[in-house]
């Protein structure tokens, strides 16, 4: 260990007072600033999590259909292009699920509620029933009985219906006629949707029927992968893959269009959409969903930053001053250090090396304390308010903080606190030998 | 042969708007290997010479050489660098860092320049000089567990650890009881004897300066008596 590292080391224990409270200051600052990070980490993950388990997936496929002299339904048909795509994303992706939906009403006997049911393939997606929470009835005999429905505690509730009991349920068919089928409720299930809103599930094919689907078409493919991080790239494959050649056609006519060498994109000209062949899809990665949550957390990051650089100077002028105390307590001692043979430089030196350790000391205080919170935290139930629901994982708080921000408020701390002792050693390493002898401190 | 050597220095300092002249032209040389007394009431110069002789001070006039550098016009750093391999000091305070052991105080002195000693001769070295001032027992102690006497052993075994050719020391005995600074003198002289190092020291008590075998007399800033060249200046 150098000497000027060994003075400076045992030098941040002579006031252990003094120490603790400068310290304190930095580890409150990142304390702050390392649980608001993890917060907001966490509820980023959280989101992002309970958004895929809504739909089912991190990459949403739609189609949509509009031929000559018909209108736009959404509906999607076993497509090779589609089934390329799957296989040659196979190691990408863990599983992928096909449903149709509807915005429908419900009915029983006089009283009736409205709802978003998805048709299913239960067989298929055997790991939705697993993250459904039953509160009434069983999924016993939802896979074998045709026109069986599961539906929310708040939708049975609205109804007052049992399971056992049959409800009628109206929706728009792809081409806009309305239609009604009979539903047998066999379960109600917890409400853990986004923001309180629920949905009910039912069979794809019996859905379909009444949707005027074939029992082998869809409207939204989901995938979902085994690497958050390669959802972006597998979205974008798709993406590129799915465009069908009139669509690449439309793309080039659109760059192709400028005035004074400005693009004019077509849609200013609010041209009336015409008819296409086949499937046009829609392809959007979870990160897409996730931009606007992603920017109001960043957003949040950064007034945690704000606040916690605020805190920062604070503790900066108290670190410049705490500094030039200990200049003054400590001439007589720099004077026989520098008659010894200590050079300005090597003084400088273990001022800097003492406020480097200050902070770290109160880099890691508030990194421990930081981590006893986030343990007691993570493990209060916080609500069963399902509109809360959305943000926690199992109704608690999560926090995710990562390396990168750590390493930045980390460095932020230390670089702060050098610039504040900076000034007052190089005050100290200015004491003449002679003067600072004299001293009678 | 001439370690220190003083020629017609002078030292003015600046009290507000008046000027003190703390030495008025000053000559003597010290050679190596003496046991040097400077001598003088309180306010005679005697600790404006030993900062001259230390490097921790410039004249206003006038030249000081330490073994054969002259000191006049030297930058801080090269003035450092001759302290640290030339110079080594016991203060009347002893000036120990409080947060180093006893070992550590007198090793403190090797680790800011370069160290010609391997690790091990340093710890034999180290351990010879507490022993020879007789802190064995003492050597992971703090300061603030010694006593005075046991401060200045200290005090003396740093100044020494850096083998330097001059140890200059400022009232090495003001704040201790006249038998511990009688004991701290012959230490010192015991040192001088077998280390053959130079240590000049400074005081005010005419009654310790027997034991020193080259003595300087200064009154108001001038060498009133320089008794190893038996000459009377000034009279």
């Amino acid at each position: 260990m150098s000497m000027t590292l060994k003075v400076a080391s045992r030098n941040i224990f002579r006031q252990k007072k003094r120490t603790f409270l400068l310290a304190g200051a930095i580890a409150f600052g990142m304390l702050v600033i390392t649980l608001i990070n993890a917060f907001t980490g966490g509820l980023v993950e959280n989101i992002r999590e309970n958004i895929a388990d809504i739909f089912g997936g991190h990459v949403f496929i739609t189609g949509t259909e509009y031929p000559e002299g018909g209108q736009i339904v959404r509906r999607m048909k076993p497509d090779d292009r589609l089934d390329e795509l799957l296989a040659e994303h196979a190691p990408f992706i863990s599983s992928h699920t096909k449903r149709s939906e509807a915005y429908a009403t419900f009915i029983f006997g006089s009283k009736r509620t409205v709802d978003t049911v998805y048709g299913v393939d239960f067989v298929e997606e055997n790991k939705l029933l697993e993250s459904l929470v039953v509160s009434k009835g069983s999924f016993d005999r939802v896979a074998e009985l045709n026109n069986a429905i599961i539906v929310t505690e708040t939708v049975g509730q609205r109804l007052g219906v049992e399971p056992g009991e049959t409800i009628l349920v109206k929706l728009d068919t792809i081409t806009g006629q309305q239609n009604v089928g009979e539903f047998q409720v066999e379960a109600f299930v917890k409400d853990q949707d986004m923001f309180g809103m629920s949905s009910a599930y039912a069979h794809r094919a019996y859905l379909n029927e009444l949707l005027g689907l074939d029992t082998h078409e869809f409207q939204n493919l989901y995938l979902t992968i085994h690497d958050l991080s390669q959802a972006e790239a597998v979205a974008r494959d798709f993406r590129v893959g799915l465009r069908s050649d009139d669509e690449i056609e439309e793309e080039e006519v659109e760059v192709s269009v400028s005035v004074a060498g400005m693009p004019i994109s077509p849609q200013d000209k609010k041209e009336p959409i015409q008819p296409w062949e086949g499937t046009r899809y829609r392809v959007m990665g979870i990160n897409e969903i996730m931009e606007p949550i992603e920017q109001v957390v960043g957003v949040l990051d950064k007034i945690a930053l704000v606040v916690f650089l605020i805190l920062l100077f604070v503790t900066m002028v108290g670190i410049t001053n705490t500094f030039r105390m200990i200049m003054i307590e400590r001439t007589r001692e720099i004077g026989t250090m520098r008659a010894f043979g200590m050079h300005k430089k090597q003084v400088k030196r273990i001022f800097l090396w003492e406020a480097t350790l200050v902070s770290l000391l109160g880099v890691v205080t508030g990194l421990v304390l930081s981590g006893v919170l986030v343990f007691i935290l993570s493990r209060i139930g916080i609500t069963k308010d399902p509109a809360m629901q959305m943000f926690l994982t199992e109704g608690r708080l999560s926090f995710v903080i990562s390396k990168g921000s750590l390493v930045v408020n980390t460095v932020l701390v230390v670089v702060i606190s050098l610039i504040a002792a900076y000034w007052p050693a190089k005050a100290a390493a200015k004491l003449s030998p002679m003067k600072a002898l004299g001293s009678h401190t | 042969m001439a370690i220190v050597q003083l020629e017609n220095v002078k030292k003015v300092y600046s009290l507000g708007k008046a000027e003190v002249q703390a030495v008025r032209g000053v000559s003597f040389s010290i050679e190596k290997g003496d046991f040097a007394s400077i001598v003088g009431p309180s306010g005679s110069g005697k600790s404006t010479i030993l900062n001259l002789i230390g490097c921790i001070d410039q004249p206003t006039e006038g030249t000081v050489i330490i073994n054969g550098t002259a000191t006049e016009g030297l930058k801080d750093k090269a003035l450092t660098n001759l302290r640290h391999q030339t110079l080594g000091f016991i203060f009347q305070s002893f000036n120990l860092i409080p947060v180093l052991n006893v070992y550590e105080n007198i090793e403190f002195p090797l680790l800011l320049g370069k160290n010609k000693m391997s690790k091990k001769e340093t710890r034999e070295w180290i351990e010879y000089l507490v022993e020879a001032v007789g802190l064995k027992d003492h050597i992971i102690h703090k300061s603030n567990e010694l006593s005075g006497g046991q401060r200045q052993r200290v005090a003396i075994a740093r100044a020494l650890v850096t083998k330097p050719e001059i140890v200059l020391a400022d009232e090495p005995t003001a704040n201790l009881d006249s038998k511990t600074g009688q004991s701290i003198l012959e230490l010192m002289k015991k040192m001088n004897a077998d280390l053959n190092t130079t240590f000049i020291f400074s005081t005010h008590d005419t009654s310790i300066m027997d034991i020193a075998d080259h003595v300087v007399r200064l009154l108001d800033g001038l060498v009133v008596e320089d008794t190893k060249a038996k000459v009377k200046v000034g009279s």
